[in-house]
């Protein structure tokens, strides 16, 4: 009667582990088959030809530079309010997490033009902007911003993560043997925690690359990659836009093995 | 049993009666795709709701942009149209005739303002005589459209290099384009609009009746210099701007001539009842161009084509509202 369980046990198992697979499938296959028709659209002398087009390496540099700038807008100014989140409960703590998520469901579109109105010159806001020379629109603080805007919640909410897989117990034993805050932080707390944090970073790039939305309504010169794309495919077709899309694909690629590749966890001896 | 054979009998009669008769109206029904200028979203907001209230059944989805991208989505993307309306007549001819379709229709005109508001620098100095000043002032930011992609582009262009001959000004036409920000160049000109009102540009090159719609300030141009006055075409015909050709790399040259938009049906439209009916309301002098002149566009009456093959080419129906070349 045991040996019957058992064996009815895995038989039972197996089929469930199967049918998990099956439905994994059709999403496995939403993901790779579309992406997979477009990196092999493109025949090899298309993608020489667009490397080789001026427009379209500025236009890749911008996507790139413009995204790690976000990203370190991110960490320098994300890093405090993500350890504050994970260490301190405060009134209205649930509602600040909420509203940190808020970028994620808002159009993209809309987010272009929130910002954008920052800068008209009939707020106070504005004024102050144009007496410091900051111009919106058609710049790149204008697309970091919105970029920033949209990644911000990605860093957030993978740092905090990490902060938190540290034991406040460490911190604790830090500052029991005289060490401070700040000392704590930077000898204790991030050692241990540096590796989420550019997770964090990743995911915030991830997400500013591919924006398009908001950064068309702030600006469309100087023109970033998911802009040119779309242009060319307006005016142009598939054939001149596809092997655009491959370049950007593969370097965003490139990047985010590289940042993990750095980031991965020593050896255990 | 009779009564219930007269009633069927009876019944199948009128069922009868009403296909025939629906058949022989053929009244247009189902969807109808409009591309069209961005500078005709207005008036064709207000076309659409009239044609709709004249034929329920059919469902008008309009699609805007600068003229040559609307072309080249149905040229180059194949992108499904019934209808496509440019601001440019030659965008047709260029793009899409022969292939696409055999004819355009010219139904309205239109003239080139610097637009600005309120809020613009120098908005209280700036007139028709000392607009090229103000735009190579320091700090004034001014836009338009993008030649490549928008009529509105390059006849912003070529204003500017009639007003370098027009004002005997040499080098005019280089200095302007100078003081020109890239930032403020879109992809369709009434984008412009949100940055002008927003207080991100200063002046946008927009036409007359998009500055009238908006309720935007502008300045207006010597008709030398507007694109607005056709006899003035052979003045017009000296300004010329490159812009972009069918694949990148590949260049045509735009000649200037006076704003006359176009209209046509594709060879490959689904609807191609609904499409007729639609433009015929639209070069009606009753319909669609009484509520563009209201628009504060000129409708031109009767409408005109490009040659007697051309109008040999138009659909019965619309041949009675086209003057014969």
């Amino acid at each position: 009667m045991k040996v019957g369980t058992r064996m009815a046990r895995r038989g039972s198992n197996t089929l469930f582990f199967a049918g998990l697979l099956g439905l994994s499938l059709p999403v496995l296959f939403l993901i790779f088959f579309p992406l997979g028709r477009l990196v092999t659209a493109p025949t090899f002398e298309d993608l020489v030809h667009a490397i080789r087009e001026a427009d379209v390496q500025a236009a890749l540099l911008r996507s790139l530079l413009t995204a790690l700038g976000a990203a370190l807008v991110s960490l320098v100014f994300g890093t405090p309010l993500a350890y504050l989140l994970s260490r301190r409960d405060f009134p209205g703590k649930k509602l600040v997490e909420g509203l940190i998520d808020l970028p994620i469901m808002i159009p993209h579109p809309v987010i272009g033009i929130a910002i954008l109105g920052l800068a008209t010159r009939d707020t106070v806001f504005g004024r102050i902007l144009e007496w410091m020379g900051i111009q919106v629109m058609g710049t790149y603080a204008g697309i970091v911003a919105v970029l920033t805007f949209v990644g911000l919640p990605f860093f957030l909410n993978t740092a905090k993560a990490a902060f938190e897989s540290v034991p406040e117990r460490l911190e604790h034993v830090s500052m029991g043997l005289g060490a401070g805050s700040l000392s704590t932080f930077f000898r204790v707390t991030l050692p241990l925690s540096w590796r989420g944090i550019v997770l964090g970073m990743v995911m915030c790039t991830a997400r500013a690359i591919s924006e398009f939305g908001a950064v068309i309504v702030v600006a469309y010169h100087p023109m970033l990659a998911p802009v040119l794309i779309y242009e060319r495919f307006t005016a142009y077709g598939l054939k001149y836009s596809q092997p655009v899309a491959v370049w950007l694909i593969v370097i965003s690629v490139i990047l985010f093995v590289a940042m993990r590749f750095l980031s991965r966890p020593v050896r255990q001896w | 049993m009779k009564k219930i054979g007269f009633i069927l009998s009876v019944s199948i009669f009128f069922l009868f009666i009403h296909f025939v008769t629906s058949y022989a109206q053929k009244r247009p029904e189902g969807k109808l795709v409009v591309f069209h200028a961005g500078s005709l979203s207005v008036p064709f907001a207000m076309i659409e709701k009239a044609f709709e209230e004249k034929y329920p059944d059919v469902d008008v989805l309009r699609e805007a942009g600068g003229s040559t991208k609307m072309a080249r989505l149905i040229s180059e993307v194949g992108k499904p149209a019934d209808v496509m309306a440019a601001a440019d007549y030659t965008v047709i001819d260029d793009l899409l005739i022969p292939r696409f379709t055999d004819w355009q229709v010219r139904f309205a005109s239109n003239q080139l303002v610097l637009c600005y508001t309120s809020k613009s620098r120098y908005a209280d100095k700036v007139n028709g005589r000392n607009w090229y000043k103000i735009l190579q002032e320091k700090g004034v930011i001014w836009g338009q459209a993008d030649p490549n992609l928008d009529p509105c582009g390059y006849r912003a262009l070529m204003v500017m290099q009639l007003a370098e001959r027009f004002y005997r000004s040499p080098g005019l036409y280089g200095r302007l384009l100078a003081s020109r920000s890239e930032a403020a160049i879109r992809p369709k000109s009434v984008e412009l609009i949100s940055l002008l009102k927003t207080g991100n540009i200063d002046y946008a090159w927009e036409y007359l009746s998009v500055a009238l719609q908006h309720g935007l300030k502008y300045v207006r141009l010597p008709d030398e210099i507007n694109l607005g006055n056709s006899e003035f075409d052979s003045f017009y015909r000296l300004a010329k701007v490159k812009v972009t050709g069918r694949k990148p790399g590949t260049w045509t040259v735009k000649t200037g001539k006076s704003c006359t938009y176009g209209v046509t049906i594709l060879k490959d439209s689904a609807n191609k009842e609904a499409a007729v009916a639609f433009v015929e309301y639209l070069i009606n002098p009753e319909g669609g161009l009484r509520i563009l002149q209201e628009s504060g566009q000129a409708p031109i009456i009767p409408c005109l084509t490009g040659s007697v093959q051309m109008y040999q080419a138009l659909p019965d129906v619309l041949r009675k509202l086209v003057r014969p070349q």
